[in-house]
């Protein structure tokens, strides 16, 4: 069910309204070469920055020679810099992800390739890592401008859910090997005990995090009458109840809990936390929520 | 309590252990796969920490298995109480209906005791016992053979009304129970009275038989005796109270005539007496009731009705060369206008209304005239009767005792010098017969009532005696009903009969109760020139009145009275005297004799708690319904608070 052939990923039209949209960036990230984005470095651009005290080996080029006649010092004149950003989409493969109507790794994949087509669309760069499937990642190191889009889809088109993952794991590492922090979007299910490792993993370093918390339906109120086993797709792990009206009610309440308990964790590292329905069209969910999230513009 | 088939309770050991074993494998749950069980394992930690009891629900639906496995194997076990009783497999129930099982000690009455212990004895037959149910005392009736259905039985049972006539006869009902038991093995009659009754003398029963005695009481007093006579300013009340208990007691009789007080008798009588009075009461009344205030066991005989007679007299033709016996003693009789036709008189013009009665002394016209005849000392042949000759000095013989037409009546000094000898046809009964052939016959044929007295009174020293007014008056009251006081009497259940002209073209009985019954329908008959209405068992008044036409052009009343001293004396027998095939004679029956079978009761347990259990197994659905009512009023209620 994972492998939609011939169904495009996003809509053409859907793609025309993306063009219209930028990623919000809360301060400016450094990236590793030249673009559009402001960088917190100081660079060669035509947007003035500041003055600084010629230290030797500097520039004799970038002297304020106006400045010079005034102060009869030299001082260099300091640009901002353009760079491009590095933009990390994280998306969990592991076998939960497969799971619910409609499907939560196809909703992940649709929300990183939205995410990823804004970024490109502004210049970006763009890498993709998916975890969940086997030992390592898979990786796409990084597109950059609108051709870009195309090798994204095609690699998040061809995302085969795993078995087991580890998102502690698969976060900690990612931290370690990634190289330039930039905006971060993590699409998961966070059904794992290491929730909190991994976020806290991914916090460590300045990235700007927006968490995609994908549920399905199923999950948010699950059908379920009599006495069951309920079997674990990653784990296998079982659970014995018997589901009635009280248990339901139970269960709704643990997990709104849940989902509270994330988003104050979240919000204590400055991690945005938007909770995904994927009974809600993906368009709509872009358009609207994520806008009105502040993710997007 | 004990069981019939206790290796039922075998069964137990097999399906219990089955039932845990499956619910065991039961227990292996359906699987269903989920993203992750993260948030249930969670969860379930939560929930199982603080529910110890929670393992018990989960067992309820086993233990509710158990427990209606339980019950089952105890129903098919056939539980029993050892109760007092029937065991036979054939069972005939005797209910007594008399009047005496209306007494009002059982409340409501003994009929109901009566018929709430023929349930219980239809309850504890065996399964495919047969029961046949007889109502006895009064008229039989037998409104359930030899069935298995105890709907149908107690249908039966609950169909049996009380019967005021008749008296307590159970002869004919045990003579059916005893052939019935005769042709079954394992019969057993079960008579269900308050024990008054008629018991066959040499009936042998082929079966057990059980009595069940109804009743308590034994204090009764009622009116016994009630007549309205013709006296020579106004009439005379006679009325009789009798004290049929075991202690004096003293009751007040009231006397209402035409439906107002009269006046009130204290009267006090000892146990087992009877006590009269006579009194006055002005000509115009036409009704009178005796009635003895307040309750005792037996309300029916605690009223009498006399209603005055007729106020006509009744016109008899004599037909005679002239007898002087016959003239005088008619003439003494109260109410008869006695016209006297010579004996050469052929033709009789006058209609029956007119004349209801003949007397052909001696003569025996070509012609009869309608109405009723007395023919005495009969020359020829009619068509009733032929005369074959004469008999020389006949011995008088009565031929029973209690005929009507002999009541009071002593023949036994009477001696007769030549009588005509006659044969009747067989509508009449011989009420005094002789060696040489009857001597007086009475009888019905065609509505006409004929009496045939076969000797001239001058040949026999019959009107020289007490017996001949007697006689006289008695055929008079046969011949001319309706005249005498008597026969304004009815005792319960015995047919209304009047004649009636053939002008009049509608009878109609008006019943104590109040509802009129009319010869248009088909409860009042009219044939061969009399109505006929059977149905008065109930007591009270009854008016009928006949009709020609739209007019109504004569009103009679009957009272119907219940005297009957067997009903009245209602102490409750303990012990019938009837034999038995096992030579046994005493009828009380003994404890533990019958098992009051309960398995339907288990069963019906069984039932509940099978209902329980599929309410548990669904109790999930159950919730979801009550939280949808709840959510529904709820959303009824908001719109009111906004």
């Amino acid at each position: 069910m994972t492998e939609r052939t011939g169904e495009p990923l996003l809509e053409s039209a859907f793609l025309r309204q993306l063009d219209r949209l930028a990623l919000v960036l809360r301060r400016p990230m450094a990236g590793d070469i030249q673009g559009e984005r402001r960088s917190p470095r100081r660079g060669s651009s035509v947007e003035f920055a500041d003055f600084r005290p010629y230290a030797r080996g500097d520039d004799i080029r970038q002297i304020d020679w106006n400045l010079y006649a005034r102060a009869e010092r030299f001082y260099l004149k300091l640009f901002v810099a353009e760079e491009e950003l590095n933009v990390h989409l994280l998306v969990d493969t592991s076998a939960s992800m497969d799971w619910g109507t409609p499907n939560k790794l196809h909703y992940a994949r649709q929300l990183a390739a939205a995410y990823g087509y804004i970024a490109l669309a502004n210049l970006d760069r763009v890498s993709v890592t998916a975890f969940g499937a086997g030992p390592g990642e898979l990786q796409l190191p990084g597109v950059r401008g609108k051709r870009g889009a195309v090798p994204l889809f095609t690699f998040l088109q061809r995302l085969q859910p795993g078995k087991q993952g580890d998102l502690a794991r698969a976060c900690h590492r990612y931290i370690q090997s990634a190289r330039t922090a930039g905006p971060l979007l993590l699409c998961s299910d966070l059904l794992d005990p290491g929730w909190k490792d991994a976020l806290s993993a991914l916090a460590s370093r300045p990235f700007e995090i927006t968490v995609m918390h994908i549920l399905a339906p199923q999950e948010l109120e699950p059908d379920l009458e009599g006495d069951l086993k309920l079997v674990d797709v990653e784990s296998g792990a079982p659970v014995e109840i018997s589901a009635n009206l009280d248990l339901m009610r139970r269960y709704k309440t643990h997990l709104a809990a849940w989902r509270g308990e994330i988003e104050s964790f979240c919000n204590g590292r400055g991690i945005i936390y938007v909770p995904v329905d994927t009974s809600v069209p993906v368009e709509e969910f872009v358009l609207g929520r994520m806008r009105r999230r502040g993710v997007l513009r | 309590m004990s069981l019939i088939t206790p290796l039922a309770l075998l069964a137990a050991a097999i399906v219990g252990p089955a039932i845990v074993a499956m619910y065991l494998l039961k227990l292996r749950r359906e699987e269903r796969t989920v993203s992750s069980t993260f948030l249930w394992q969670r969860m379930v930690r939560d929930v199982e920490a603080n529910a110890p009891w929670q393992k018990l629900r989960r067992n309820l639906l086993l233990l509710l298995q158990l427990l209606l496995m339980l019950l089952l194997v105890f129903a098919l076990a056939r539980p029993y109480l050892a109760a007092q009783g029937i065991s036979g497999r054939n069972l005939i129930i005797i209910i007594d209906h008399s009047a005496s099982m209306g007494a009002t000690d059982e409340p409501p009455t003994r009929l109901h005791a009566a018929r709430e212990r023929a349930y219980q004895l239809i309850d504890q037959l065996p399964d495919g016992g047969r029961a046949t149910v007889i109502a006895a005392g009064g008229r039989m009736e037998v409104p359930a053979a030899a069935t298995s259905d105890r709907r149908e039985l107690r249908r039966a049972v609950e169909r049996i009304q009380l019967s005021n006539g008749g008296g307590s006869d159970l002869s004919q009902a045990l003579t059916l129970a005893a052939a019935l038991a005769a042709r079954e093995e394992d019969s057993e009659v079960a008579i269900i009275s308050d024990g008054n009754v008629t018991l066959p003398t040499n009936l042998r029963v082929p079966a057990r038989v059980s009595y069940f005695p109804v009743g308590r009481a034994t204090e009764n007093m009622a009116v016994s005796a009630i007549a309205l006579q013709p006296g020579t300013t106004g009439q005379t009340l006679f009325v009789q109270v009798t004290n049929y208990g075991q202690a004096s007691a003293t009751r007040r009789l009231d006397l209402y005539l035409d439906g107002a007080i009269f006046n009130a008798y204290n009267l006090t009588i000892e146990a087992e007496r009877e006590q009269s009075l006579i009194i006055d009461l002005p000509p115009q009344v036409e009704v009178v009731e005796a009635r003895l205030d307040g309750a005792d066991a037996m309300p029916a005989d605690d009223r009498a009705f006399a209603v005055s007679p007729a106020t006509e007299a009744t016109t008899v033709r004599l037909v005679t060369a002239g007898n002087r016996f016959l003239e005088t003693g008619l003439s003494l009789l109260p109410r008869l206008n006695v016209v006297t036709v010579p004996a050469e008189a052929t033709t009789f013009t006058e209609t029956v209304a007119q004349v209801p009665v003949t007397i052909l002394d001696g003569v025996t016209p070509a012609e009869l005239p309608p109405g009723n005849l007395l023919f005495i000392n009969p020359l020829r042949s009619t068509a009733y009767f032929s005369v074959t000759g004469t008999i020389e000095f006949p011995q008088v013989r009565p031929a029973s005792g209690d005929d009507p037409v002999l009541r009071n009546v002593s023949l036994s000094e009477v001696s007769v010098l030549k009588a005509a000898r006659i044969t009747p046809g067989n509508w009449g009964r011989v009420v005094v017969n002789s060696d040489g052939g009857p001597l007086l016959v009475v009888g019905e044929r065609e509505g006409r009532r004929v009496a045939v007295l076969s000797f001239d009174l001058h040949e026999s020293d019959l009107p020289l005696q007490i017996a001949f007014p007697l006689l006289l008056s008695n055929l008079m009251n046969f011949l001319a009903p309706g005249s005498g006081a008597e026969a304004a009497q009815l005792t319960p259940g015995q047919p209304l009969s009047r004649q009636v002209d053939t002008a009049i073209t509608e009878v109609r009985v008006t019943r104590p109760d109040g509802r009129t019954v009319s010869s248009r329908g088909s409860e009042v008959q009219i044939q061969a020139g009399q109505a006929i209405y059977a149905d008065t068992d109930a007591l009270g008044i009854y008016t009928i009145e006949e009709l020609a036409g739209d007019t109504v052009v004569g009103r009679h009343r009957y009272a119907v009275n219940l005297f009957a001293p067997g009903e009245s004396r209602i102490a409750t027998q303990r012990d019938l005297n009837i034999p038995q095939a096992s030579g046994a004679s005493s009828t009380v029956s003994r404890e533990r004799d019958s098992r009051q079978e309960f398995w339907r009761l288990v069963a019906l347990i069984a039932l509940i708690v099978l209902l329980v259990e599929w309410l548990v197994y669904q109790r999930n659905g159950l919730a979801y319904l009550r939280e949808r009512w709840r959510q529904r009023a709820g959303d009824r209620q908001s719109p009111l608070r906004s």
